[in-house]
Parts: structure tokens; sequence; C-alpha cells
């Protein structure tokens, strides 16, 4: 079995209004994971600590191989860090930041430096701050990229962007990822961008990581199912419902356990489903935030 | 790569600051070309370049850490292969030679001044010792500035240079050496005089050594 790029175990930290729990990760070379939370949730916490920035106050953080925050420079030979809050010089051009990040990586690609100096429209010769929010976040997508690293970590790239733009950052993304041994560890709290491009979500709220699975498992998994109930039953108790709404003689089951074992028990219950509605990632992360938020508050 | 990556921070913090270098250097020579002219112009002269070395200490050190800080361009920095200790050492290094260049320029040009000119070189040993304090207030603020992320700790350090500068004028003149040899035509290079001088350059060095420490401690760095 190969190393893990990112492997976290047992993580925490502790802030005076905030804390992480005991998070563990792993991120396997070649996947796309987004890690989705809501505002405060701890993402941008988990990625400094991942880049060596927060040190964690107990638990075990390895990436590519190197303890961390111990091994960071060395670690970070092999990581590019995009956040949505990164700032670059901005008396200085988009030219010297390429020449100044070049000099201190030996594998920056000058060619692919340059087609993304196209394919983002962007103009090197341009000071940092004439550019828009989307070229900053291009061209610091750019730094990150052209030194071709095995690990990319991006806090919210996409957040305040126009649609163009986020399609623009995304496509590249995909592109980066052409290359098998490449991960990328992606941070949102807008699930569409997190849908079209991981292949594994994580979600945090409140400083845990509440679930993690791959997408198609949670797309599969997680269904809103319509069913007709008999006046002799009060409240339908099902496989992994995680919220029930009733009205009337109808009620609406939200489940992450969706099988043809939820069909076996809606008909020993004496229940018939009159709908399965398929739920989207925003649907999916909302209801899983709101179960664990009642299961921590009971 | 290691030794690479500090020599690269360094020389990326010295072409950033470079025109604010050369402005300071030329306004620097500017007012000690005019402290031969008289005892009025000789006494703006010498204010004037006093001010310029604490605006130069202010602007780099609010400009190259604070800004870099807040602005959140240290997030870039600290995406780079460097560690935090990398990181601070870096800084410390950079900012020592982005001040020590232009003070060292107008240092030897003051003593130039003074030597060449008809102003008395007993005045030479009060002056060292004024710049040297310079140095010092420079130093304090580049490593409180390195150490903590408050703006009102940045804020009361540079209250309390520029305030003490007031105090300590009238101090130096009223040391024995330099009221008694300060009008004369030699240089007076007193006990009192060159142990002030030593412990104002001790002191910054020292500041900068606890910077250093105290950052390569910090859990935090963002």
């Amino acid at each position: 079995m190969t190393e893990p790029v990112i492997e976290l175990v047992n993580v925490e930290k502790a802030y005076r209004y905030f804390r992480l729990f005991g998070v563990h990760l792993r991120l396997e070379a070649g996947q796309i994971m987004g890690l989705v939370g809501p505002n405060g949730a701890g993402k941008s916490t988990t990625i400094r600590i991942l880049m060596g920035m927060i040190s964690q106050d107990s638990g075990e953080v390895r990436v590519l191989g190197r303890s961390m925050p111990r091994e960071q420079a060395a670690a970070k030979r092999d990581i590019g860090f995009v956040s949505e809050d990164m700032r670059l010089y901005g008396a200085a051009t988009l030219a010297w930041h390429m020449r100044f990040v070049a000099s201190i990586y030996p594998d920056w690609d000058a060619k692919y430096a340059d087609l993304l100096v196209r394919r983002f429209n962007l103009h090197p010769d341009q000071t940092i701050k004439a550019l828009s929010h989307g070229e900053r976040v291009k061209a610091t997508l750019l730094l990150a990229l052209a030194h071709r690293p095995r690990l990319l970590l991006l806090d919210e790239p996409t957040t305040g962007l126009d649609p163009v733009a986020r399609h623009e950052v995304l496509a590249e993304l995909m592109d980066a990822l052409r290359d098998e041994h490449r991960a990328i560890l992606f941070s949102s709290h807008n699930t569409h961008d997190v849908e079209q491009i991981s292949d594994v979500i994580t979600f945090l709220d409140r400083g845990r990581v509440i679930d993690s699975s791959d997408k198609e498992t949670f797309l599969d998994r997680w269904r809103r199912v319509h069913l007709d109930v008999p006046p002799t039953i009060s409240t339908p108790v099902l496989p992994g419902t995680v919220a029930t709404t009733v009205s009337g003689r109808v009620a609406v089951i939200t489940t992450r356990a969706y099988s043809p074992d939820f069909h076996a028990a809606c008909d020993g219950a004496g229940l018939t489903i009159r709908d399965v509605q398929r739920m989207t990632l925003e649907e999916i992360f909302v209801a899983n935030v709101m179960s664990n938020r009642r299961e921590t508050l009971s | 790569m290691n030794g690479s990556i500090v020599r690269h921070l360094i020389l990326k913090d010295l072409y950033l600051l470079r025109w604010m270098m050369a402005g300071s250097i030329a306004a620097g020579l500017a007012a000690l070309a005019m402290m031969p002219q008289g005892k009025v112009s000789g006494y703006v002269g010498g204010v004037s370049l006093i001010c310029i070395l604490i605006v130069l200490n202010i602007f780099l050190v609010m400009g190259d850490v604070v800004q870099e800080k807040k602005d959140k361009v240290l997030l870039f920095v600290l995406s780079l292969p460097v560690s935090t200790t990398q990181y601070t050492v870096a800084k410390v290094l950079a900012n020592a030679v982005a001040f020590t260049v232009p003070w060292l320029i107008l240092t030897a040009a003051n003593i130039v001044t003074v030597v060449v000119s008809q102003i008395p070189d007993g005045i030479l040993p009060f002056w060292v010792a004024v710049l040297a304090y310079l140095l010092f207030y420079y130093c304090a603020l580049l490593a409180v500035s390195l150490v903590t992320d408050s703006t009102g700790w940045h804020t009361t350090t540079i209250i309390i240079g520029n305030v003490s500068v007031n105090f300590l004028i009238p101090f130096l003149l009223s040391r024995p050496s330099v009221s008694a040899n300060g009008e004369g035509p030699t240089a007076v290079w007193t006990g009192d005089i060159v142990a002030i001088i030593a412990i104002e350059i001790l002191a910054g060095v020292t500041a900068l050594g606890l910077a250093v420490y105290f950052n390569s401690r910090r859990p935090d760095f963002i």
C-alpha cells in the first residue's frame, strides 16, 4: 500500500472560541478531495496545519511523507498553495512574481507558465494592484501550478469569482490532475464547485469531520423519500433517517442509507413509497450538517 | 535549496525596498549638505537627518513586515518552501541590510561632513551616539513587529522611540565629555560615550536575536 499524500490522525487545535476535534483525513495520490463546510467550520485551519503555518496541539500530520510542521520546508517543495485571501506584492508585476518563484523551484515549467498566462488572459507586465480579484486568483493559481507540485492545497480559491473565471479555474484544476500522481485538496462552501471536480468529499462542521466518502457514494446513498403513512403508524423509523417531516398522512424522510433494504424496511413497516428523489450535494451537505448539529446538541 | 531560499527572500525584500533605501540616502545626503552652511541650517540639517532615518525605520518595518502580514502577502511567502525560522532569519537580514546600508552611508557622510567642514570635530561622538541610537530604535521596532501582530504594540514602540530621541539628545549633550569637548577641534572618545554607543548596538543586536528566538518557537505563524 502506497503512502498517502495527506494523512491527519486525531489532529486537535484549540483557540479561544474555536476548536478542531480529533480530525482524521487521508488523501491518496491522484485524488481530488473537496473539503466542504460552512464558514467557521475549520477548513482554513486544517489547510494551514497541512502547510505548517499553524502547529497542531496534538495528533500527527504527514504531508507527502513529511511530518508537519517540522519538515514543512521540504514538504512545501512539492506543494502548490492558493488561498482566497492570499495576496501578492501589489507594487510588483506578475512577471516579477513569476521570475521570483521560478528562481526558487528547480521544476518551474516556463512553457506551462506561459500557457497559463494565455489561458487566463493575464498580462505579465501588469502590476498586481492593477489586477481584478479574478485575475489575482488566477495569478496565484498560475504561480502554484507552474512549478508542477505533487499536491495542490486550495483554500476557497473560487470564492468571489464570476462564473466564467470560476469555470476557467476549475477547468485548469481538472487539467492539472491529468497527472495521476498529483492530488488536490480543495476547500469550499460552494458545493457546486466541489461536485464538479472532486472525487472524494469530506464535510466539516464546527471543527469536526462529520462525514467523508467518495462523491458517488454520497449521491447514491442520500435520498429524499415521500411516503404514505397509514393512520395506525405514528412516526416511521427507517434506516439512516436524518430528518423527517410529517404532514397529515404524508411523510418526507431524508435518508443517508438508501438501498434495496430501505424499500424492504418500508414494506415491512406498512409504508407506501410515493416518490424517491435524488439529492444534490448541497442538499446532502445541509441535511448532514443539520443532523450532526441536532445529534451534538442532544 | 534551504540555504538559498533565505538568500532568495533577502534579495526579494531588497528589490522591493530599493527605492525607499535610495530615497532615504538621497534625502539624508541633502540634509547633511545643509549642516556646514551656518548655525540655523546646521540645526535644520541635523534634525532632518534624524527625521529621515526615523521615517526610513518606520516605512521599512511597516511596509515590509507589518503590511506583509496585514495584507496576507505572508501567506504567499509561507507557501514557498521555507520554514518559519528561515522566514524570520531572512526578514531580519534583509531589513538589517535595508536600514544599515543607508545608515552606514549617512553615518560615514556625517563624519566626513564634520571632519572636512568648519563644524567642530568635537561634536562627532555626540552624532555617532545619536545615530547608533537610531540603529537600536530600528532593531527594536523590527523585533516587535516580527514577534507581535498587534498594531497597538507597533504604535507604542514608534511613539516611545520617537519621544525618547527628545530625551536622548539633552542627555548626551549633558555628558561631561560632550559638553567639555563638543566645541573642540578634535573628537574625544571618552569611556562613557563609547559605552553608550556599545550598549546601543548590543541592545539592537539582542532585540533581533530575541525576535528570531521567539519567532522560531511560535506555534502559529498566521
